[in-house]
């Protein structure tokens, strides 16, 4: 009889553990904000291609986080995070980049790397390195092996020091640096990308804060 | 009524042997299976290393397992009260601990000469014209710099049979550099370069991995790399955009 007890009770505790960690992690899904992808625009002028924009701002206050900026309106962040483009199709990017900057701490991010043709426009001038002095980010693109294609994009957006005022939802900005790029698509699956210049501040090579977080310098790239 | 019935050790010494040549079979014939496919002297000697310890540990395992089954089947009991005490008590065994703490003793310096010895083979001198690697983590991407080369590449390519020496280090936290099927792991540190060499020996292609947690993306630190013959490696040398 005290035997059945413990095992009715034992049972009844593992059942009641299983619950509430289950009802944590909804709870926690149900909280973390579900952005919506950027959509990739078919080119009306080229086949089997499409285009997409994004800008990088010095805070929060233009992007996906509203008009208040969201938790940290004063981290750097991209206009979108999560990217959705067609399979074995060749997008074509453009980034308006609204923000300061300054060294990599990595001169081999000032390359680009995995391009169309290797190199990406800077305000209309082709080329396939920047100063490495003089970054605002990065967009840094990367598959991983075994899963989708074997896929690697590099392009440094060089720091924003142009003149003029551009206002953007609550933010105000300089005019931007244009950087344009093209890139192949190749199989399905989801890809990761993230910037790579340290802007994320707080930790050793200043990789916190909006370097760490999902939702301001990295996101997901859906090849459909 | 206490139970003090003498059982022979008979059955205990045929299941010993037993699991020991089932855990000997086991160390011999895992290893090439279970881990990643060796491309290089170092993952050769690693995994013998791994067929070696575990051959070795196969007594001492089948010892425990055996002597813990034994003890399950006679000395069981299983009666509703307190058992009582035995009316022979072995407080002590004289030849068991000398026994067991010499053969622990044994078995402790064999991996000791055994791990110095691989040390040993790993930090061998350097052969002539070693192919020298620098290697760079950062949040989230390995990077490869080509000494006496201004070639950089987020790939790892290597030539078949000639040592690679690789310079690596970290610009932010600290990274692990694992290249699985070369034996190869060792932590990129910031501020600091470690060396770590190897010979690919076999044509085919790898991935690298990092080994420490190091922040948002790390799972992504990830990497694909490659050995060619080395005309091949020479062909893939000279198309690489050059650095200024």
């Amino acid at each position: 009889m005290y035997r059945s007890k413990s095992v009715v009770t034992a049972l009844v505790s593992v059942l009641l553990g299983g619950a509430a960690l289950a009802l944590a992690g909804f709870a926690l899904a149900s909280n973390t904000p579900h952005q919506k992808s950027l959509q990739c625009v078919p080119d009306a002028t080229m086949a089997n291609s499409c285009n997409l924009s994004m800008n990088t701002y010095g805070d929060s206050l233009a992007g996906q986080h509203g008009p208040t900026g969201g938790a940290h309106p004063d981290w750097v962040s991209y206009s979108n995070q999560n990217l959705s483009v067609p399979a074995n199709t060749t997008v074509n990017i453009t980034i308006n980049q609204y923000d300061s900057g300054g060294a990599l701490n990595n001169a081999f991010f000032d390359q680009v790397m995995g391009t169309v043709g290797g190199t990406a426009t800077f305000n209309g001038v082709a080329l396939t390195h920047v100063d490495p002095n003089n970054i605002g980010h990065t967009f840094t693109l990367r598959g991983i092996p075994g899963s989708g294609s074997h896929i690697f994009v590099s392009v440094p957006l060089p720091a924003d020091s142009n003149g003029g005022v551009v206002k953007i939802g609550a933010g105000e900005y300089t005019a931007p640096n244009v950087i344009k790029f093209s890139f192949k698509t190749g199989s399905k699956g989801v890809y990761q990308w993230n910037c790579e210049f340290p802007c994320g501040g707080s930790r050793e090579g200043q990789f916190g804060q909006a370097m760490s977080t999902f939702g301001y310098m990295a996101g997901t790239l859906t090849v459909n | 009524m206490a139970n003090n019935k003498k059982y022979s050790l008979a059955g205990f010494l045929w299941l010993w042997f037993a699991l020991t040549v089932f855990g000997v079979i086991l160390s011999v014939w895992g290893p090439g299976y279970l881990m990643p496919r060796s491309m290089s002297s170092s993952m050769h000697l690693t995994i013998l290393t791994m067929v070696v310890f575990s051959v070795a540990a196969a007594p001492v395992a089948a010892g425990v397992y055996a002597a813990l089954a034994y003890m399950l089947r006679h000395n069981i009991y299983r009666g509703d009260s307190v058992p009582p005490a035995a009316e022979v008590q072995t407080r002590e065994n004289s030849r068991l601990t000398i026994g067991w703490v010499l053969t622990s003793i044994v078995l402790t310096v064999f991996l000791l000469v055994w791990g110095l010895g691989a040390l040993s083979v790993e930090n061998s001198g350097a052969q002539a014209n070693p192919l020298v690697v620098n290697v760079t983590g950062q949040q989230w991407v390995w990077s490869f710099a080509y000494a006496g080369t201004h070639v950089q590449s987020n790939t790892l390519v290597l030539p078949v049979n000639r040592e690679v020496v690789f310079h690596i280090t970290s610009k932010d936290v600290t990274h692990g550099f694992w290249i699985a099927n070369m034996g190869v792991q060792v932590d990129a540190n910031s501020g600091a370069v470690t060396e770590i060499h190897t010979t690919p020996d076999k044509l085919g292609t790898f991935d690298i991995r990092c080994t420490q947690f190091c922040g948002l993306n790390h799972a992504f630190m990830v990497t694909t790399g490659q050995v060619l013959t080395t005309q091949g490696f020479d062909n893939w040398l000279a198309a690489q955009p050059q650095r200024a």
